[in-house]
């Protein structure tokens, strides 16, 4: 009864750590972040070079994001 | 970092079905493991960052309860769905395990972490691809 007990807590504290509340801007930040660094490794190989291409890469991604929700605005209603 | 050259030596039949065998099984070793591929090339920084970012995906995928499509698809939406997801390897267990309260797809929340999940898989597929190119002596 008590290791059972235990297992459930265990359980809801593993699902309590992974749940994710985000919103939608902030899932695209997150999402534009982490795949502008991983476009910026996997395409460039100097550090510099790399720096700028993320920027830029993180920059469109946010700039055509927020871009196409506004297109989208009007036809929401 | 020490990574890859580009420019390779031209080289004889036998060396060349050897590069081929060795750059498919860094391919595969790529797709199974997010960032081996890299790994076994000595690519560090890239094998590292392929990890976190499939790693990351994955976790923000599953703790908004995206939905995380098996074979049992009804229709071709889901089989490419679960195509996609399949792309995270390894992952893939390690998202169903995080699931435990299984998909929640009624509200937006799930339905960006579906998109995350399968944007893992997809990134990971390019990754193996990129590693296995590596592999090969193209330009990395």
């Amino acid at each position: 009864m008590t290791s059972s007990t235990g297992a459930i807590s265990g359980v809801s504290v593993l699902v309590a750590l992974i749940a994710v509340k985000l919103s939608h801007l902030q899932a695209l930040m997150v999402f534009a972040l982490v795949i502008s660094v991983a476009f910026g490794f996997l395409g460039r190989r100097q550090p510099k070079e790399r720096v700028k291409y993320i920027l830029w890469t993180l920059l469109l991604f946010l700039l055509v994001g927020v871009g196409i929700g506004w297109a989208m605005y009007p036809f929401s209603r | 970092m020490a990574e890859e050259t580009t420019v390779q030596e031209p080289l004889s039949p036998p060396q060349n079905a050897r590069r081929e065998a060795l750059a498919l099984v860094v391919g595969v070793a790529a797709w199974l493991v997010p960032g081996l591929g890299h790994a076994l090339l000595k690519m560090w920084g890239r094998a590292l960052i392929c990890f976190f970012t499939v790693g990351v995906f994955v976790w923000v995928g599953a703790g908004m309860r995206g939905n995380l499509f098996t074979s049992r698809g009804n229709d071709a939406f889901d089989s490419l769905g679960y195509i996609a997801d399949l792309g995270t390897g390894g992952f893939y267990w390690v998202a169903r395990s995080l699931e435990t309260n299984g998909p929640d797809v009624s509200h937006a929340d799930g339905d960006y972490g579906t998109r995350f999940l399968a944007t893992a898989g997809v990134f990971n597929l390019l990754v193996a691809l990129h590693a296995y190119e590596a592999a090969r002596g193209r330009k990395a």
